[in-house]
């Protein structure tokens, strides 16, 4: 990395003459004449005095304190020539694509001055990771050089003698293997296939972290397509996954949008969602009902379910789904097995309930995932045959990611040229010899072809900000073309400006000559023992990609509440087999017991375990994206490695010595009978649609009374101008979390580190509370003469397969607020519009707002959480500062903050209708939750304005305010949650 | 001449004169100090050095040196606070409201009871500084004129009602407690001699005002002491209401309850009467005061700490009994956590020692005792920490929402901080035994001919 080049300064340094190092060691040549200046007899009648001596010492001192008392010059410097589209203090908005191998999303990036700062869905919605991508582009530990041996070096170097190897590979016949991701780009397909002409002999491999191998060869078995079928869970009356997370990670980012248009039970036609699984996922905790199995029953319980639907008895388990399937006018069927004979039966299953065509489209397959198990295997066999020559890997990371990684690794040591487009020094690149730091995504062009006729385009939206270089560039300098990857793009689309400028568009459909050739294996439900383990994803860090984000490293499992971690998910009772605990400490923090866990051959040592309901009892899992040790500052060393332990198993489990301290930011689960969430069924909904939603009365010498009629409050008037009001939908949100991060984007909202969200110090503005049911209830109490400490004892306790709720929980902008009361300086007002204000440049620190407010959704800056070496994440990092919304300020250290509404957006919204002349749109003004909000669960508007959704809203007969007997009168509300249960 | 029933217990034993009460009030400052004084200045000094360095240390991090979370955003600040300021209130009663009720036994502790209060407010006062985010910006809560353009304080807020209650009677309360003071300055000045100690001589005739006995003096001194009686008894009584309203007007179950105002009065009046018998003990042990603070005195004291742990007692169990009224799940499960929940310890503490340990004064031999006293009068002392600690933390930890339920544990800079006002008030308070007549002796000639037991007996033969 540093540079041996050495600089002589003068010829005598060159010839190593001894009279350099003569003069090194002496600094000062002549002696100083203290003995002259002394001895000079006039000294003493110098007109300086002693005394003057120490005035002058005096005022320099005092003079040079002074000085260094200035407050540092921060230097705003004016463009010299301004870009044209670019207006200081005015965003910019582009369309383009994330895609990363993993994640796609087509999206609006919102740039200040030449940054982008924040992501918004265009076409499809986004997700938490891809929300928080605009993150990792300002990561400084991405490569600033390309590397050559593990040392920073030149592009003309790295060029050259890749070039070079590359020429003598092709020229002696040898192979060259190009690893990537899947591609989705038509033009990245056509650069490679230029690269493959130009070499010769290059085998294109495609794989993806977590395969759907066994779904694509089954499509190519049943419709001679390898391509993934497009859901349409708009149009399934029942939808039963099997283990498939199709909200969270599995399949299409438009499912969960597609799944809740039908979950709004005001239309009455809300689908019924049985979920099957071991592990508790997003999905199953937001099905109507989930049933819990071990994974080994997963393939006999298909074949069960499809001999059920020809007329054989169900397996008891599953007669309610086959019955409703069997009713049912359509339906889904989704499995996550990546076994191609499992997934042959469901296609069957799907074909057999007349699937096809209608809820399950194969006419217009996705293209999201291409990746070939046998092809990677054939590579590593290849490989440690010593048979490759050369390697190349585009956004990829097997090192990391393969279930057989050290077979992979020791091949690589067999390759000739290695070669690694990563943006990262990580596990694979780390081996190489050549790394050709791609560009992010926001600094590069693509295009993304991730359905059938559905394309997107990405353009840069800031300079590239290290010495990176696009991997099609790359490429296309190897084979010594004349063009730039941008003008292959521009060539592959007419009528480019339009197309750019929208995003996305819809071409060359493939009419898919499709055949149809089922075939049905069968599988029976093995009685296996002992602890079944399986892998999961979480929500926050999906593959492990962007393991050093910050932002996804703390925001919490949606399910597990957990942060900075991954963990063993385990239910209650196998743990009190295995005799493994769960408990809090005095500062309530959550402490767990360790174990060694061995499935196959491979053994992981000392990994925490999580207790968490809703795991299938005898079965454990472990979640993918963690024990990064390549990854960064952020991700390294963060958890377990689950990819060695992909495949599953029966998994020997002991406990071992030691205590692991998680960072829970909620640490207890249960709603101990309380009225938090409000909860009807769907049969019950239909009769009176305000079922569930009855508001407490207190009684009064005039009869029961709500609070709102015996308040003591004088109103704000909010008749008048905007009244800005939330409504959250219970029933449509599926606790993705993406919400949490655009907040984190839009607000600024600092990262605090895994030993302060241990303290319960997390700053989440917004969070998405998770509540279980539990085997007790207050009518269970009543009912069995319970005593209320008992009563509320096992209520702390959730059930074992417990319903799931999630809640999104931000300031309720009170307007009976209880924070603006008490506050001594004033720093907390309420605005005109129905808006809780917070002046951070009033507030002195009391807390007393966060004490008082029944929510507990205020935020105090406890330390400094910017510039602070001891919170060593974003904030404390120039490039992590880039990401920074100049709307918003950096709050300072002993202030309160919390949720304002992004009453910067309304601003500027109420801003832009002013200057041109017209009326307030309130469908403008969105706050960062609700524009990201793929299932419209957070609907944001002006409830003054009846033409708006949130007006109908307001007087919907499922509205209610969340601890409505405080009488607070929230302007955010929510919307009772209905499931279509009996 | 005043006359007292010969079957009253004598207030000041042994054969005092005028001039022995002079002495001995004086010696304290005159001479030397002892080896008790040193060891408990020393331990308290190290013990202050201590706090300070803690609260430097939190003004120079922030808050987050502290054990406090998103959940419980007080706990040992405002404990420590709302336990400073109620030991506070003895003092007044005893000097206020027992001089409007003409309680001659006030005399011999009055002094030493108004100098803790004024040091226990002082503690009290550093915690709403430190507990700020920005303690820097700590003028803004007063309403001063500012630059900042309309900016004025919040008077719905109950801290701001705090700011006034508490400045009101820390000034009240020094004003109070320096005009009994002249008398005995006066006394001091006049012992010094000008030669062999100048300063001192110069000190106590700058501290005295002049003073020089004249009968129009007394005659003011009394007229200022009884108006000012007047003024600080109201006090007494306002001062912890509005300090139990930072609480009573919150939202929060454990917090919200009307009963707060005389609850947390009676509460001060009694561990204030318990932290006066701590000092007390080691007092007239440590400067010899044996002759002027008796068993009768304790037992008075005694007396009012049983009534007042009584009263005390009723009103937690009115809570109970209120929560469970009420028909409110938060209510009622608040109090439930109180006594079941994680903290149950904690309440079983103030249970026991505000409840249970005071009701031993029901026993003669108890109540005249004086370790028996010392004793009951630090598990008091305890006994109401805990109390403060149960309301506050213990409503906190639990309220609305079960997804931000959390816990708390100090921190070791919280420790550091609550004992650091423990030895800085302990350092004034030593400062005060060497420095300050601590006991009000013109006062006290004035009972000596009739409480004394030299005179009783005298008069009894």
């Amino acid at each position: 990395m540093t540079n041996t080049k050495k600089y002589w300064k003068g010829l005598a340094e060159l010839n190593n003459d001894p009279i350099i190092e003569k003069l090194a060691q002496n600094e000062f040549v002549d002696e100083l004449p203290v003995d002259e200046f002394l001895s000079d007899p006039d000294i003493n009648k110098s007109s300086t005095s002693r005394r003057d001596f120490l005035k002058f010492l005096g005022f320099s001192t005092a003079a040079a304190t002074l000085a260094a008392c200035e407050t540092p010059v921060n230097k705003v410097i004016p463009y010299v020539v301004k870009p044209e589209e670019t207006v200081p203090g005015i965003a910019n908005y582009y369309a383009s694509t994330i895609y990363d191998g993993h994640d796609f999303a087509s999206v609006l990036v919102k740039t200040r001055e030449g940054r982008p700062i924040k992501l918004e869905p265009n076409k499809t919605s986004t997700n938490a990771r891809v929300q928080a991508s605009v993150l990792s582009l300002y990561d400084s530990s991405r490569l600033k050089n390309p590397m050559k041996s593990g040392e920073e070096s030149d592009w003309d170097t790295v060029d050259s003698e890749i070039l070079e190897k590359l020429n003598v590979i092709s020229s002696k016949g040898g192979k060259i293997a190009l690893l990537s991701s899947t591609i989705i780009s038509p033009s990245t397909e056509s650069v490679i296939a230029d690269f493959s002409n130009k070499f010769r002999n290059v085998t294109h491999i495609q794989m993806d972290a977590l395969s759907s191998n066994g779904m694509l060869e089954a499509n190519l078995e049943n419709f001679g397509v390898r391509a993934l079928p497009t859901y349409h869970f708009d149009k399934a009356e029942v939808i039963v996954s099997f283990g498939a997370d199709f909200m969270g990670n599995w399949g299409d980012p438009d499912n969960e949008k597609k799944y809740s248009k039908r979950r709004n039970p005001k239309h009455g036609n809300m689908s019924k969602h049985y979920q099957i699984e071991s592990t508790l996922t997003l999905t199953g905790s937001n099905a109507d009902e989930r049933i819990q199995i071990r994974p080994s029953e997963q393939a006999g319980l298909l074949s069960n379910l499809y001999n059920a639907l020809n007329g054989s008895n169900p397996d008891k388990r599953i007669a309610k789904i086959v019955n409703s399937l069997k009713n049912a006018k359509s339906s889904i069927i989704v499995c996550d097995s990546n076994d191609k004979d499992v997934q042959l039966l469901v296609n069957a299953i799907n074909n057999k309930l007349g699937n096809y065509n209608y809820t399950v489209d194969m006419s217009n397959p996705s293209y999201l995932r291409k990746g070939n198990d046998e092809s990677v295997a054939q590579l590593i066999a290849d490989m440690n045959a010593g048979t490759i020559d050369a390697i190349i890997t585009y956004n990829t990371n097997p090192s990391y990611t393969l279930v057989n990684a050290d077979e992979f690794n020791k091949g690589l040591s067999k390759v000739g040229l290695k070669v690694s487009t990563s943006l990262f020094m990580d596990e694979t690149s780390s081996k190489m010899d050549y790394i050709c730091p791609d560009n992010h995504n926001l600094e590069s062009w693509g295009d993304a072809n991730p359905s059938n006729g559905e394309y997107t385009l990405m353009q840069p939206t800031i300079n590239p900000l290290f010495n990176g270089r696009q991997f099609q560039d790359s490429i296309l300098t190897w084979i010594g073309s004349s063009e730039t990857y941008y003008d292959v793009l521009k060539n592959l689309y007419s009528s480019w400006e339009e197309k750019l400028h929208d995003g996305y568009f819809t071409m060359n459909k493939i009419e898919y000559s499709l055949k149809s050739k089922f075939s049905v294996p069968s599988f029976s439900i093995p009685s296996s023992k002992g602890i079944e383990f399986e892998v999961s994803e979480k929500i926050s860090m999906g593959d492990g990609t962007q393991s050093n984000n910050p932002w996804l490293q703390e925001l919490p499992d949606p399910l597990s509440r957990a942060s900075w971690d991954n963990y063993l998910t385990m239910s209650a009772s196998t743990a009190r087999d295995l005799g493994v605990k769960n408990w809090n400490v005095s500062n309530g923090a959550l402490n767990g017991s360790l174990v060694n866990i061995t499935v196959g051959d491979k053994t992981l040592e000392n990994v925490p375990v999580m207790i968490q309901p809703g795991q299938a009892i005898g079965t454990v899992a472990l979640s993918v994206g963690y024990g990064r040790t390549h990854a960064g500052k952020c991700g390294d060393g963060v958890g377990h490695n689950a990819y060695p332990l992909l495949n599953g198993g029966i998994a020997e489990i002991t406990l071992v010595e030691g205590i692991h301290e998680f960072a829970a930011v909620q640490l207890h689960h249960t709603m101990m009978g309380r009225e938090i969430v409000k909860e009807t069924t769907l049969a019950d909904f239909i009769n009176d649609p305000s079922s569930g939603n009855h508001r407490e009365k207190y009684y009064t010498h005039d009869g029961p009374k709500t609070s709102d009629q015996v308040t003591l409050w004088d109103d704000h008037d909010h008749k008048t101008g905007h009244f800005w009001n939330m409504s959250i939908d219970l029933s449509l949100c599926s606790g993705c979390a993406a919400c949490v991060v655009s907040c984190h984007a839009e607000n600024n909202v600092p990262v605090v580190g895994k030993e302060e969200v241990r303290k319960s110090r997390d700053m989440h503005w917004l969070r998405i509370d998770r509540y279980f049911s539990s085997e007790m209830t207050k009518e269970r109490s009543a009912e069995e003469k319970i005593s209320a400490i008992d009563m509320y004892s096992e209520m702390e306790d959730p059930s074992e397969n417990p319903e799931v709720v999630f809640q999104p929980v931000m300031c309720q902008h009170c307007n009976h607020a209880p924070c603006e009361t008490v506050c001594p300086v004033a720093a907390t007002t309420h605005s005109a519009e129905g808006l809780n204000h917070m002046t951070y440049n009033r507030c002195v620190g009391t807390r007393y707002c966060a004490n008082n407010c029944p929510y507990k959704v205020r935020r105090f800056n406890w330390f400094k959480y910017s510039d602070n070496e001891k919170f060593d994440y974003n904030l404390n990092d120039d490039y992590g500062k880039m990401v920074l919304n100049p709307d918003v300020v950096v709050r300072s250290r002993g202030v309160i903050e919390k949720c304002s509404m992004c009453i910067q957006k309304i601003q500027e919204v109420k801003l832009n209708a002013k200057k041109s002349g017209s009326k307030v749109n309130d469908n403008d003004a969105q706050t960062a939750c609700s524009s990201v909000c793929s299932t419209n669960a957070i609907i944001f508007g002006d409830s003054n304005d009846s033409s708006h959704e949130i007006y109908n809203l307001k007087n919907d007969p499922r509205k209610y305010d969340l601890l409505d007997h405080l009488n607070v009168a929230p302007s955010v509300f929510y919307q009772t949650k209905v499931r279509n249960k009996s | 001449m005043q006359k007292e029933s010969e079957i009253r217990d004598p207030l000041i034993l042994g054969k005092k004169s005028y001039h022995d009460i002079t002495l001995d009030v004086s010696k304290p400052v005159e001479g030397k100090a002892n080896k008790y004084w040193w060891i408990l200045f020393s331990i308290s000094f190290i013990m202050f050095i201590w706090g300070v360095l803690s609260m430097a240390y939190t003004i120079g991090t922030g808050i987050g040196s502290w054990g406090l979370n998103k959940t419980v955003n007080w706990a040992w600040d405002i404990t420590n606070f709302v336990w400073w300021i109620g030991i506070g209130h003895a003092g007044t009663l005893i000097s206020a409201v027992l001089l409007l009720f003409r309680q001659k036994w006030r005399m011999s502790i009055n002094r030493s009871a108004e100098a803790m209060t004024i040091f226990g407010v002082a503690q009290a006062a550093l915690f709403p500084l430190i507990h700020m985010g920005r303690p820097w910006l700590a003028y803004w809560v007063f309403p001063i004129p500012n630059q900042f353009g309309s900016l004025w304080v919040n008077f719905n807020s109950p801290l701001l009602w705090d700011v006034f209650a508490i400045s009101t009677y820390f000034s009240v309360s020094v004003v109070f407690w320096y005009i009994g003071l002249i008398p005995d300055f006066a006394m001091l000045r006049d012992r010094f001699n000008e030669k062999t100690s100048p300063m001192k001589k110069k000190l106590y005739s700058f501290l005295s005002f002049g003073w020089s006995g004249k009968a129009k003096h007394w005659q003011r001194f009394e007229e200022v002491s009884l108006v000012l009686a007047g003024l600080a008894t109201p006090l007494v009584f306002s001062v912890h209401s509005i300090v139990s309203m930072d609480f009573a007007t919150s939202v929060i179950p454990g917090w919200h309850t009307t009963i707060f105002p005389p609850y947390f009065v009676l509460g001060a009046l009694f561990s204030g009467f318990a932290m006066v018998e701590t000092l007390l003990i080691i007092m007239r042990k440590v400067v010899n005061l044996e002759a002027y603070i008796t068993i009768k005195h304790i037992e008075y004291m005694n007396i009012i700490i049983l009534l007042t742990g009584s009263l005390v007692g009723t009103a937690y169990i009115t809570e109970l009994f209120m929560a469970w009224y009420s028909g409110v799940e938060f209510e009622q499960y608040a109090f439930l956590n109180r006594a079941t929940g994680p903290y149950w310890w904690s309440y079983a503490i103030m249970m026991g020692c505000n409840v249970l340990t005071p009701q031993l004064y029901w026993i003669n031999a108890i109540r005249k005792s004086f370790i028996a006293t010392f004793i009951l009068s630090i598990f008091v002392n305890i006994g109401m920490w805990f109390e403060r600690f149960v309301i506050i933390v213990t409503s906190l930890h639990r309220d609305f929402l079960p997804s931000s339920w959390s816990m708390f544990s100090p921190s070791i800079i919280d420790i550091g901080i609550y004992l650091g006002t423990i030895g800085f008030f302990f350092v004034l308070f030593l400062l005060y035994a060497r420095t300050f007549p601590v006991i009000a002796q013109a006062e006290l000639k004035t009972i000596v001919k009739s409480s004394g037991s030299e005179y009783k007996n005298k008069n009894n033969d």
